[in-house]
């Protein structure tokens, strides 16, 4: 029986060792081979995540081989596991940048590896760009770290211009429960809207399950401020809504992409009218996501990418273009051109790098009317002032 | 001036809260005065009644848009909620309390526990995870009174309270059956003696126990909507309020309440403390009380007997 097993070992071992050895011979770097590192968890519970944005990744690759490479050189994709985990993805990380010599790194998929990963490739000056880590301090470690998903950070800054530059408020106030969502978005909004120069009178809290918020909606209703931002989940707003409805209360409510659920009409649908929130934008149907997502259903066994993936697809095209500007695997050279990105187009749209490497999307803004949330439009914000993009 | 006028509101808040925690506590306490144990399932028995009413009423209002009706058919909903957890509650304590009447004190705790488990997740599965909203049974305008707002439905529910509570002291103390229940929580054994069927009385202890809570449920749900674990917390500060005002101790339990109530709503503001603990404020009061006055409130120092 242990005989057996030790066997089995064995075996197995030297399948792996084959493998590992077959897949670097056939993506190790030469010099008529550009090299891209990918890092994201290919195994375990979130490896749909990882496998579905490396897919992404190995289709832009194809494509742009299939088309005749960049200058004659082909690209090569050369896939770490991190497990999703930190130390496997500075395990990946230390694989691809010093011994497969990669000119740069898209992922790391998770949060959490993508801040281990960038201190790194900050510190090595090597470009990362990471399709899905959403987190807002990812971005700030500093240069070489990108990314083609929208930060956390991003709807609360929207949020605040809009408050301050469309509407014109002064003075609001937040209510929000303790937990990671709201609390985000709060005292980002708190943050930028005083930087703004308008004044935040109360940051009123509440607990998760909370059914009772009069305390706070009076707390407020003492203040100066001329609108309230409850950035939660659907059951604290409808209450908070009607409470405030309940004590007379007549300010105007601000929500954020929590208020999109319809369940809010059903719990509170007397009291919506003239919300305005700010959510996701509503891009414009385009044919490079359809032609995307076909080629990556008819590439994968009829598997559809998911929004990650579709930002990996980007992430990589951009890169390859920042290839072909630099015409070098110059890690330096090929991080100036990625900064320089400039209106591409990919499948989620136009995309363009903030000073500090985050993607520069659009929110959209609705307002409730009745109990329909009216699309308004998608703003964006730009050198400090909010522009409304379509 | 508009500080006084807040605080004023704060309280008002506070007493409709107060109401509701009141009802419920009594629930808590009559159960502990007569068997010195704590009914852990009360809780999701004004789960229960909130359900039994919400249905009931919607059923009975149908399409039906004629105000004294639907008033009509609220009290008539919240009555037939009350008879059906007077019920749940002499069958909960028949089938999982009684034969534990004479084991281990842990035992019946337990055992409340999982009735407990069994109403709040046999809710969760029949009627699904969603809240619900409760109807108002009239128009719910806030009525505006010198700075201060109240709705008709805050007044509905301090008034209802008030009224329930004045027919459970007038019972207790007026009624042979309350004089029955005044006996057998004193002492069991003798007034089994003096034949009082104490069976009896413990049935009717949870059945008004129960229907209580059916009340409480309702009003709550005005505030609170109605979901399978909208017991949980709500019973487990009502529990507070029964040990701050004295469990064992019928007007311990609506003072507790009322205590409890207020505390909340004015707490925060009163002390500068951020909104989100209104509830550590409430059970920091409950450890304060405990250490201060282990009796609660208005509870007896009773001596061991020798």
């Amino acid at each position: 029986m242990r005989k057996t097993l030790a066997l089995v070992l064995v075996a197995l071992i030297a399948m792996f060792s084959v493998f590992a050895n077959g897949g670097s011979e056939s993506t190790s770097a030469s010099s008529d081979t550009y090299t891209i590192g990918f890092i994201g968890p290919l195994t375990g519970d979130n490896a749909n995540y990882g496998i579905r944005c490396s897919n992404a990744a190995r289709l832009a690759i194809d494509e742009i081989n299939a088309a005749g490479g960049i200058d004659g050189k082909q690209l090569a994709l050369i896939a770490e596991n991190s497990l999703g985990t930190v130390d496997g993805a500075i395990a990946a990380y230390e694989k691809l940048v010093y011994s497969d010599n990669v000119c740069a790194i898209i992922g790391p998929v998770f949060t959490s590896p993508a801040l281990a990963v960038a201190q790194r490739c900050y510190e090595d000056g090597i470009v990362m760009i990471s399709p899905s880590a959403t987190h807002k301090d990812v971005t700030s470690v500093g240069d070489y770290v990108y990314r083609t998903v929208p930060s956390d950070s991003l709807q609360s800054e929207v949020a605040a211009h809009y408050f301050y530059e469309v509407l014109g408020y002064r003075n609001i106030a937040c209510l929000y429960a303790m937990n990671d969502y709201s609390q985000g978005l709060a005292t980002g909004v708190e943050e930028i809207f005083t930087e703004l120069g308008g004044t935040v009178s109360a940051m009123e809290t509440c607990m998760v399950g909370d059914k009772d918020f009069r305390t706070q909606l009076g707390v407020i209703a003492n203040t100066d401020a001329e609108a309230i931002y409850i950035p939660n989940y659907t059951v604290e707003d409808a209450q908070i809504l009607e409470q405030a409805y309940q004590l007379g209360m007549d300010l105007p409510f601000l929500s954020s992409d929590g208020f999109s659920d319809p369940e809010i009409y059903n719990l509170a649908g007397d009291f919506t009218d003239g919300v305005i929130y700010v959510g996701p934008a509503q891009a414009e149907a385009s044919t490079l996501l359809a032609d995307f997502q076909e080629a990556y259903s008819a590439a994968y066994d009829g598997d559809m990418p998911d929004s990650f993936a579709t930002n990996a697809y980007d992430a990589t095209y951009i890169l390859a273009q920042a290839i072909d500007r630099a015409g070098s695997a110059d890690r330096e050279l090929i991080n100036q051109e990625v900064k320089a990105t400039n209106d591409f187009n990919g499948a989620n749209g136009i995309i363009n790098f903030a000073a500090n490497g985050d993607m520069v999307a659009s929110q959209g803004v609705y307002e409730v009317h009745g109990t329909t949330p009216v699309y308004l439009g998608s703003f964006q914000v730009v050198d400090g002032h909010i522009v409304q993009v379509d | 001036m508009t500080t006084l006028i807040q605080y004023l509101q704060y309280l008002l808040n506070g007493i409709t809260l107060g109401a509701i925690y009141a009802l419920i506590a009594l629930g808590y306490t009559m159960v502990y005065g007569i068997l010195k144990f704590i009914n852990f399932a009360h809780g999701d028995i004004l789960m229960v009644g909130a359900y039994a009413g919400l249905f009931i009423f919607t059923f009975l209002l149908g399409e039906s848009t004629n105000a004294a009706w639907m008033l009509i058919a609220f009290f008539i909903a919240m009555l037939l909620s009350m008879a059906f957890c007077a019920l749940l509650g002499m069958f909960i304590e028949r089938v999982a309390y009684k034969p534990l009447r004479n084991a281990n004190r842990l035992a019946p705790l337990l055992s409340a526990i999982g009735v407990s488990f069994i109403l709040s997740n046999g809710a969760a599965w029949l009627f699904g995870a969603q809240s619900r909203r409760f109807p108002y049974p009239f128009d719910d305008t806030p009525i505006s009174i010198a700075g201060l707002a109240i709705t008709p439905h805050q007044i509905l529910t301090v008034l209802v309270s008030v009224i329930m509570m004045v027919v459970l002291t007038v019972f207790v103390n007026k009624t042979r059956m309350g004089k029955a229940m005044r006996a057998t929580s004193l002492d069991q054994s003798t007034s089994e003696l003096m034949g009082i069927d104490v069976n009896k009385v413990i049935s009717l202890t949870f059945a008004i126990g129960s229907a209580l809570a059916a009340v409480g449920g309702i009003l709550a749900a005005f505030d609170f909507r109605v979901y399978a674990s909208m017991g949980t917390m709500t019973g487990l500060k009502a529990f507070v309020a029964a040990v701050i005002g004295g469990i064992g101790n019928i007007q311990g339990a609506m003072l507790g309440g009322l205590l409890l109530g207020i505390l909340e709503s004015i707490g925060a503001p009163l002390f500068g403390i951020p909104s989100a603990l209104r509830d550590t404020i409430a059970f920091a009061a409950l450890i304060i009380i405990l250490l201060v006055k282990p009796d609660g409130i208005l509870g007896k120092n009773e001596r061991e007997k020798v």
